[in-house]
C-alpha cells in the first residue's frame, strides 16, 4: 500500500465518518434522516450552478454552502404546525426541489456543450483522491461542529426530545435550531465534496442508529455513534485499499453491516436479559 | 403590579373567521387552583396558549406575572416560560435517541442554567430530588422510550418541578391513563399545591382529575365562557347535565369532584 496516497485518504475517512456521525445522532434522533439528503442535494445544486457560472475546485464549496444554507434556514423558518404538514413531508418536498434543481443544471452542461465530470464527481464523491488540503478543510468544519455540540449540548438535548417541550421549558429553541441547521449545512457540504451525495446518507443514518441499539443517553449515543461512522470510514477505505473494491461502495455496504450487527446484538442481550429475569 | 399571578382582559382569538376563544375577564391569584373545564374543541387548549405566548391573541390582553405576554420578544417569552412550566396534552413523542429519564427531567433545568452555560451540580441534584419525590428513582437511568404512559407522565411533572415554577399549566394531565396512573397523578398534584403553594391552572374535562384543594372552576363551550365561579356554585345537576348530557351528576368526596349515573347519588 502507497502510504503517501493513502495517509491523507484514510484521514478524510475518519474525519468524514465522525462528523457526519456525530451530526447524524441529532438528526436521526430527531427523526429527520431526510434532512441530511435534503441539504446534501442543495449543496449539490450550488455547486452545479457555480460549476455552470465557470467555478472549478474548491471554490465550488462557496455556492454549494450557500445553496445548502439557503435551504437549511428555510427548513428552519417553516413550522410544520403552522403549514399542517410533517417535517419530513416538508423535506421531502424540500429533497425533490434540489434534486430537480441539481438534475436541471446537469442537463443544462451538455446543452452548453460543457463537461460535467467535476459536477458528477459531487454524486459519487472522490475519496480516493482526497489531499491533504480537503482533510485540513475537513477538520476545520469538525471543530467548528465540536464547539457547537459543547456550546449548546444541553439545549439541543431539550430540542432532541421535542421543540415543544424545549420552547416550554424557556430555550431558545428557534436560536439555536436555526444555527443547527446552519452547521449541517457546513458539514454536509464540505463533507459531501469528498465523499458523494449518496454516500453522505449511510454515514449520517447508520452509525447513529447502530449507536442507539448499543448504548443509552445523550452523551454516549453521540459519542459512539461519532466512533461508529469513523469506524465506517475508516474501515471501508482499508477493506476498499486492500481488495480494489469500489470505495463508496464498501463503506455503505460496512455501515449497513454495523447496524445489523447492533441490532442483532441488542436483540441477543435483551433475550438473555429476560431469561435471566425468569430464572430468577 | 398587579396582585394577580394571571390576569386577562377582553382576550379574544379568531383564526379563518372562526371565534376560536373569547374571555370577558379572567385573574388568577398566587396559589390558586384553577380548573378549566369544558368539552373538546371547547377552547381550553388555546386558553393555555396564550398564557404561554405560543399563540398570538386577536385582540385583548393576557399578563401572566405582571408581564403582557402578547407585547414579548422572543428573547422576554423565553424568560417568562422559565417561570411557568406547562405541561402538554399529548405526550412527547420523545426521541430514537434513547435518552433516559434523567436526562429528560434535566430539560427543564435546560432554560433556567441560560444559554452558553452547562447544568451544574445544583441543577443535578433538584434533579435527582425531583425523580425522588416523584417515585422514579429505579427507572433514572432508562430510557424514556420504554416507559409505561404514566410513568412518561410522571416524568413529564418533575421535568416541569425541577423548572421550579411559579406557575404550572396542565393541559389534561391524566389524559388516556388508567384508573390507577390518574389518581397517582391527582395525589401528587394536589401533595405538590399543598407543599409548594404554586399557582396551577388544570385543564380537563373530567371532573375526577381535579385535585382536593381546587375551588375555583372556569367552564368553557364553544369557545365562550358558560360559567365561572366556586366549584360548588358552577358544579350545578343542570351544568353537568349541559357539559356530560343527561343521567349523570356530580358527587363530592374529601374535597373531590366525581361524575356519577344519576340514580347513585342526590342531584344537587
Amino acid at each position: 500500500m502507497d502510504l503517501l496516497f493513502w495517509a491523507p485518504v484514510m484521514c478524510a475517512g475518519i474525519v468524514t465518518g465522525a462528523s457526519t456521525g456525530l451530526l447524524g445522532g441529532y438528526i436521526v434522533g430527531m427523526r429527520i434522516p431526510f434532512l441530511g439528503i435534503c441539504v446534501a442535494h442543495a449543496a449539490l445544486a450550488g455547486a452545479v450552478f457555480g460549476a455552470l457560472a465557470g467555478l472549478t475546485g474548491p471554490v465550488l464549496l462557496i455556492p454549494a454552502l450557500a445553496a445548502a444554507s439557503i435551504s437549511a434556514v428555510a427548513i428552519g423558518l417553516i413550522d410544520p404546525q403552522t403549514v399542517r404538514m410533517d417535517i419530513n413531508v416538508i423535506l421531502g418536498i424540500l429533497f425533490s426541489l434540489m434534486m430537480g434543481m441539481a438534475f436541471l443544471g446537469l442537463g443544462l452542461f451538455s446543452i452548453y456543450g460543457v463537461s460535467d465530470n467535476e459536477v458528477r464527481n459531487l454524486l459519487w464523491g472522490s475519496l480516493a483522491f482526497c489531499r491533504w488540503r480537503d482533510v485540513w478543510i475537513m477538520v476545520a468544519s469538525a471543530a467548528v461542529e465540536l464547539i457547537f455540540v459543547a456550546a449548546f449540548y444541553k439545549e439541543m438535548r431539550a430540542i432532541l426530545f421535542s421543540r415543544t417541550h424545549a420552547a416550554a421549558a424557556g430555550v431558545r429553541v428557534t436560536l439555536v435550531w436555526t444555527l443547527f441547521l446552519l452547521l449541517a449545512s457546513l458539514v454536509l457540504t464540505v463533507n459531501f465534496e469528498t465523499v458523494g451525495g449518496l454516500m453522505i446518507y449511510s454515514l449520517l443514518a447508520n452509525p447513529a442508529v447502530a449507536a442507539s441499539r448499543l448504548v443509552r443517553g445523550y452523551g454516549r449515543t453521540l459519542l459512539v455513534s461519532a466512533a461508529l461512522g469513523a469506524a465506517s470510514g475508516f474501515g471501508g477505505l482499508l477493506i476498499s485499499a486492500a481488495t480494489d473494491l469500489p470505495t463508496g461502495a464498501v463503506i455503505v455496504i460496512l455501515s449497513s453491516l454495523i447496524v445489523v450487527l447492533a441490532a442483532a446484538w441488542k436483540k441477543t442481550t435483551a433475550s438473555l436479559r429476560a431469561k435471566s429475569c425468569r430464572q430468577a | 403590579m398587579s396582585p394577580h399571578a394571571i390576569e386577562i382582559d377582553d382576550l379574544l382569538v379568531v383564526r379563518g373567521g372562526r371565534t376560536i376563544l373569547a374571555v370577558g375577564r379572567l385573574t388568577v391569584d398566587a396559589g390558586e387552583i384553577l380548573a378549566v373545564l369544558g368539552p373538546n374543541g371547547a377552547g381550553k387548549t388555546t386558553l393555555l396558549k396564550c398564557l404561554t405566548g405560543t399563540v398570538r391573541p386577536s385582540s385583548g390582553s393576557v399578563r401572566v406575572l405582571g408581564q403582557q405576554v402578547e407585547r414579548l420578544g422572543a428573547v422576554a417569552l423565553a424568560r417568562l416560560r422559565r417561570r411557568v412550566a406547562c405541561l402538554a396534552q399529548v405526550l412527547a413523542p420523545g426521541s430514537e435517541m434513547p435518552l433516559t429519564l434523567r436526562e429528560v427531567v434535566a430539560i427543564g433545568r435546560t432554560g433556567r442554567a441560560g444559554l452558553l452555560r452547562p447544568l451544574g451540580r445544583e441543577d443535578w441534584r433538584r434533579v435527582d430530588q425531583w425523580i425522588g419525590r416523584l417515585g422514579l428513582d429505579s427507572l433514572a437511568r432508562e430510557p424514556y422510550g420504554v416507559l409505561s404512559g404514566g410513568e412518561q407522565r410522571k416524568a413529564l411533572l418533575a421535568m416541569a418541578m425541577v423548572q421550579e415554577p411559579e406557575i404550572l399549566l396542565l393541559d389534561e394531565p391524566t389524559a388516556n391513563l388508567d384508573a390507577f396512573w390518574r389518581e397517582q397523578i391527582v395525589a401528587t398534584l394536589g401533595e405538590l399545591h399543598r407543599e409548594t403553594g404554586l399557582t396551577i391552572v388544570l385543564v380537563c374535562h373530567d371532573l375526577e382529575t381535579l385535585p382536593g384543594g381546587t375551588r375555583r372552576v372556569f367552564v368553557l363551550r364553544a369557545g365562550r365562557v358558560i360559567a365561572h365561579g366556586q366549584g360548588d356554585e358552577v358544579l350545578t345537576h343542570d351544568r353537568i347535565a349541559e357539559l356530560y348530557g343527561p343521567g349523570l351528576t356530580v358527587l363530592r368526596r374529601e374535597g373531590r369532584y366525581l361524575l356519577a349515573p344519576h340514580s347513585q347519588g342526590a342531584p344537587r
